[in-house]
């Protein structure tokens, strides 16, 4: 199910939030109408967490995430991250990278078991993004865009890249990050895929510009109108369960 | 305008020399620089297709890498494995950059050959520096004023995009650009190189309509409609109203009419030819400009797709200028390879701020300091000349200082307020003001006149006061006793004044301790309470001494002492005796009783004795302190003192600590830190 919202009239919704299986990051400020609709869509699953970084509302494209850990710029405040620690399920392993490219939601897309890099990103950034959240790290561009982060949006179903990528490249990626891919846009023909766009397996939030079209294809590519939350909560608390005992 | 790079010189055809022309357009083809890569129409029926073909072949056919050309990879773990290879990261990098790709081999003999060549790095590799980025290609070509197109031979040719279409109806460049060649090829047709070139500006108005490369008709006219001197957009200002009405004004007024009219009569004698151009290129702006050559009942239309505007800019319009402007539309650059039009594209790019620049010192504008009547910038504060001040006109009246000092009699004050208030005198500040009265004699006589009857009514009213309260006595005649009794009072001796009292009856005594000093008005009272003895002031108190009788500081005894002591003998009496005298008007603040001084006392040594018991403690604090400082930092962690590391003080609940040290703050902790370096307090 993909949800339109908008945050203080802005469709960038990637911007001011991050969303995964586990958790979802909404920006501190904003109307409460923003954070409502992440709240009535998710609270009954994850926790829907209000938070800054470095004082900024940007955490979609400061931060990189799922379901297993949370990367945050140094630039985060002691504070900042103390309330991120807090307020998370207690096996999210939270970490902060000293990284020169330090807006990781714009370098790095991932999802819960793959993740495509900007080349340039520092080897040990890729060690603690691996060990961090769980994941193999492939160094990639997106339609010969070295912002992978800004420019693919990606859960364990599906992905949708920039508007440009060729087929072959669509081809490429998919096998690497072994689930398919589509080339599109959303809020009304916008390339900036990851900021017009959270998606996590079972629930999508997109910009309000969003066509209907755009949202029949976010839907099909991620396979959100057969998901099931219920399912996946069900065996997702079993598992946290299991971590807790 | 031809690339003034002074490496390649493009050969320039001319689109009307059409034999040269028709054999450049074999096999054109438009530039890949100008070709975006076409949108890809994303529909739900195309996406469905995908994810079908997806799942039913998995994922296999894209089991290659195509940027540095293996695969397929027989498994994923070898295809996992390729993509973390530096190999694939490097190759990345150099697709990125428009660099074809290195095989295995290449790279591993160049990474032989420089092991510094760095693969995560942010910098980029600089083998051959010319080459620039493919995507800034596309930038500067689609933003280019011209197009560019190849041919069979591989040649490629630059054409003013303002004769293949109109401003507003680009061309796509997706798929193969075929409406691009298709408007190029147009240009080679005969008769189709009947071209109108119109340009006014500042009063110039040069037109000429060409036939293949030979001029038809032309015309030019001037007329003076600026005025150089006065600012020169005066048009606008005639257009909100207040126009100026000078002579000069009046005639550009009529001149600039005149022009218009000129200009449209001559576009209107040349309405048969333009009907015939296949576009008119104009240059004009500015509203009057292009009021001039669009203006009412002129023939042309700025809607027409075949007006467009030159590309580039013009310098005044002359019948010269406009076959030059002609000639540069109609040329075509031709570079003989593909990578000699790249390297001027780029340099022409990079070189776009200086060429600008060079433009400006055309000759047909001379430099702002030659220019002999040069404009005035009004918007520009101007050079101020140094002028002399003007002297200053002094007059002791007039700019005296305004002040009532503490000498001035306050008498003196009062009269001449009192006077000015009567209309004797108007300017009350010119007379306070002045201290020493000098400047005209006549009013100063008068003034004195009146100051001395004045005070000598003031001191009739005082006489008579004094009169009042002592109706016995005359005032200069003070009786002897009250004298010896005021020596008492002011002598160090403390002798009662008891006996003093006895020898006098009661009335007597009550006059005798009122009785005021002529020198400073002061009563047995006064003296009393400045001499600090607050047992005579008791005592004369109880004797009839008013503590309402102010001295001539205006002062009650009260006000006057300068003792504690003292003060508090009032307040008791009053404690003592509520009714007797009007202790508001006595300056008095309150009554107090013995008791409330006993607890007064009391709370004071309290908080002595708890000031002194806080500095004992302070200084315990110290020494210990003193002695957690001097051990090492091993024996503070094993003792059980909860102190700073560094300072000492006492921790907070939740300590601020690294390692086993502990801080009473952020700061202390830094300062350890930066104290100890990485090594020694890991």
């Amino acid at each position: 199910m993909a949800v339109r919202v908008q945050f203080e009239n802005n469709n960038e919704v990637g911007v001011f939030s991050k969303l995964t299986n586990s958790y979802c990051l909404v920006a501190i400020g904003g109307s409460e109408n923003f954070y409502s609709v992440f709240e009535a869509e998710l609270s009954e699953t994850i926790p829907v967490v209000h938070v800054s970084i470095a004082g900024c509302r940007i955490i979609g494209r400061m931060t990189v995430a799922n379901k297993n850990g949370l990367l945050v710029p140094s630039s985060t405040t002691d504070t900042e991250l103390q309330h991120i620690r807090n307020s998370l399920p207690d096996n999210v392993k939270v970490q902060r990278v000293e990284e020169r490219l330090s807006a990781l939601g714009n370098v790095i897309a991932c999802n819960d078991y793959v993740a495509l890099v900007h080349p340039d990103l520092d080897r040990d950034t890729e060690e603690i993004l691996a060990d961090t959240l769980d994941v193999e790290v492939f160094r990639q561009t997106v339609a010969g865009n070295v912002l992978v982060g800004t420019y693919a949006a990606l859960s364990n179903r599906g992905g949708l890249v920039h508007p440009k990528t060729t087929i072959q490249d669509q081809d490429e990626l998919s096998s690497l990050l072994q689930v398919p891919l589509v080339a599109g846009t959303v809020n009304r023909g916008s390339e900036v895929i990851a900021g017009g766009l959270v998606v996590n397996d079972w629930c999508a939030f997109c910009g309000m510009d969003t066509t209907s079209t755009e949202i029949s294809v976010i839907e099909s590519v991620f396979k959100l109108n057969d998901a099931k939350p219920t399912a996946i909560t069900s065996t997702m608390r079993a598992s946290l369960i299991d971590s807790m005992s | 305008m031809g690339s003034k790079t002074d490496i390649i010189k493009p050969r320039t055809v001319q689109v009307y020399d059409l034999d040269d022309f028709e054999k450049l357009l074999k096999g054109i083809k438009v530039a890949a620089c100008m070709i975006t890569a076409s949108h890809q129409v994303v529909d739900e029926e195309s996406v469905m297709r995908r994810l079908s073909a997806l799942t039913l072949n998995g994922p296999s056919d894209g089991n290659c890498c195509s940027c540095c050309g293996v695969g397929p990879f027989d498994s994923r773990a070898q295809q996992t494995a390729h993509y973390k290879n530096h190999w694939h990261t490097h190759n990345l990098k150099r697709k990125l950059f428009g660099k074809s790709p290195l095989t295995l081999g290449q790279f591993n003999s160049r990474q032989e050959e420089e092991d510094d060549l760095s693969v995560s790095g942010s910098d980029s590799e600089t083998d051959d520096t010319a080459n620039k980025p493919s995507s800034d290609l596309f930038a500067a070509a689609t933003r280019h004023c011209k197009a560019f197109f190849t041919n069979q031979q591989g040649q490629v040719f630059c054409v003013y995009r303002c004769i293949l279409h109109h401003k507003k109806e680009e061309p796509s460049t997706d798929g193969d650009g075929s409406a691009w060649v298709q408007r190029c090829k147009k240009l080679a047709i005969p008769g189709f190189q009947r071209w109108a070139v119109l340009m006014v500006s500042g009063g110039h108005f040069a037109g000429a309509i060409f036939s293949g490369g030979v001029p038809v008709v032309h015309k030019t006219h001037h007329s003076y409609v600026t005025r150089r001197g006065q600012g020169q957009a005066q048009a606008l200002r005639d257009q909100h109203g207040n126009a100026p009405r000078s002579a000069g004004a009046s005639l550009r007024r009529y001149c600039q009419a005149q022009f218009l009219q000129h200009v449209q009569d001559i576009i209107g004698g040349w309405v048969e030819d333009l009907q015939g151009c296949t576009f008119i290129l104009y240059r004009a702006v500015g509203s009057l400009n292009q009021a001039a050559l669009f203006g009412k009942n002129s023939p042309l239309n700025k809607d027409d797709p075949r007006v467009r505007v030159l590309p580039f800019p013009t310098k005044k319009p002359s019948y010269k200028e406009v076959k030059r402007v002609h000639e540069t539309v109609a040329s075509v650059e031709v570079y003989d390879t593909m990578e000699l039009f790249q390297k001027a594209l780029i340099s022409s790019t990079a070189k776009a701020v200086t060429k600008t620049s060079s433009d400006t010192s055309v000759p047909g504008k001379k430099p702002p300091k030659a220019s002999p009547n040069k404009p005035v910038d009004r918007a520009k504060s101007r050079e101020r000349t140094p002028r002399e001040l003007p002297t200053q006109m002094l007059s002791s009246e007039d700019e005296g200082p305004c002040f009532i000092d503490s000498e001035t009699p306050v008498a003196w004050i009062k009269t001449l307020s009192e006077q000015s208030s009567n209309g004797v005198i108007t300017n009350s500040r010119k007379d306070l003001l002045n201290d020493i009265p000098v400047p005209c004699p006549e009013s100063e006589s008068e003034t004195e006149n009146k100051i001395d009857k004045k005070e000598a009514k003031k001191k009739r009213k005082k006489e008579k006061k004094q009169e009042e309260k002592q109706p016995a006595k005359l005032p200069q005649k003070i009786p002897t006793n009250v004298k010896k009794m005021w020596k008492v009072i002011s002598g160090n001796e403390i002798t009662s004044l008891e006996t003093i009292f006895e020898g006098w009856e009661t009335s007597d005594l009550v006059s005798a301790c009122n009785t005021q000093d002529p020198s400073d008005g002061n009563t047995a009272l006064h003296k009393a309470a400045i001499a600090a003895k607050p047992d005579m002031v008791t005592q004369i108190l109880n004797a009839g001494g008013d503590p309402c009788i102010r001295n001539h500081q205006l002062q009650t005894p009260y006000a006057a002492t300068p003792h504690s002591d003292t003060r508090i003998a009032f307040r008791l009496f009053q404690g003592q005796h509520p009714d007797k005298y009007n202790y508001a008007k006595a300056h008095i603040p309150g009554p107090v009783t013995p008791e409330m001084l006993e607890q007064e006392k009391e709370k004071k040594a309290q908080q002595k004795r708890a000031k002194r018991q806080r500095e004992k403690e302070k200084q315990v604090e110290k020494i210990k302190t003193n002695k957690f400082l001097q051990m090492t930092d091993a024996q503070k962690v094993k003792t059980d003192e909860q102190r700073c590391f560094l300072c000492g003080s006492a921790l907070p609940k939740t300590p601020f600590e690294y390692d086993s040290y502990k801080f009473c703050t952020i700061r202390c902790l830094q300062n350890h830190r930066n104290l100890r370096p990485l090594h020694m307090s890991a």
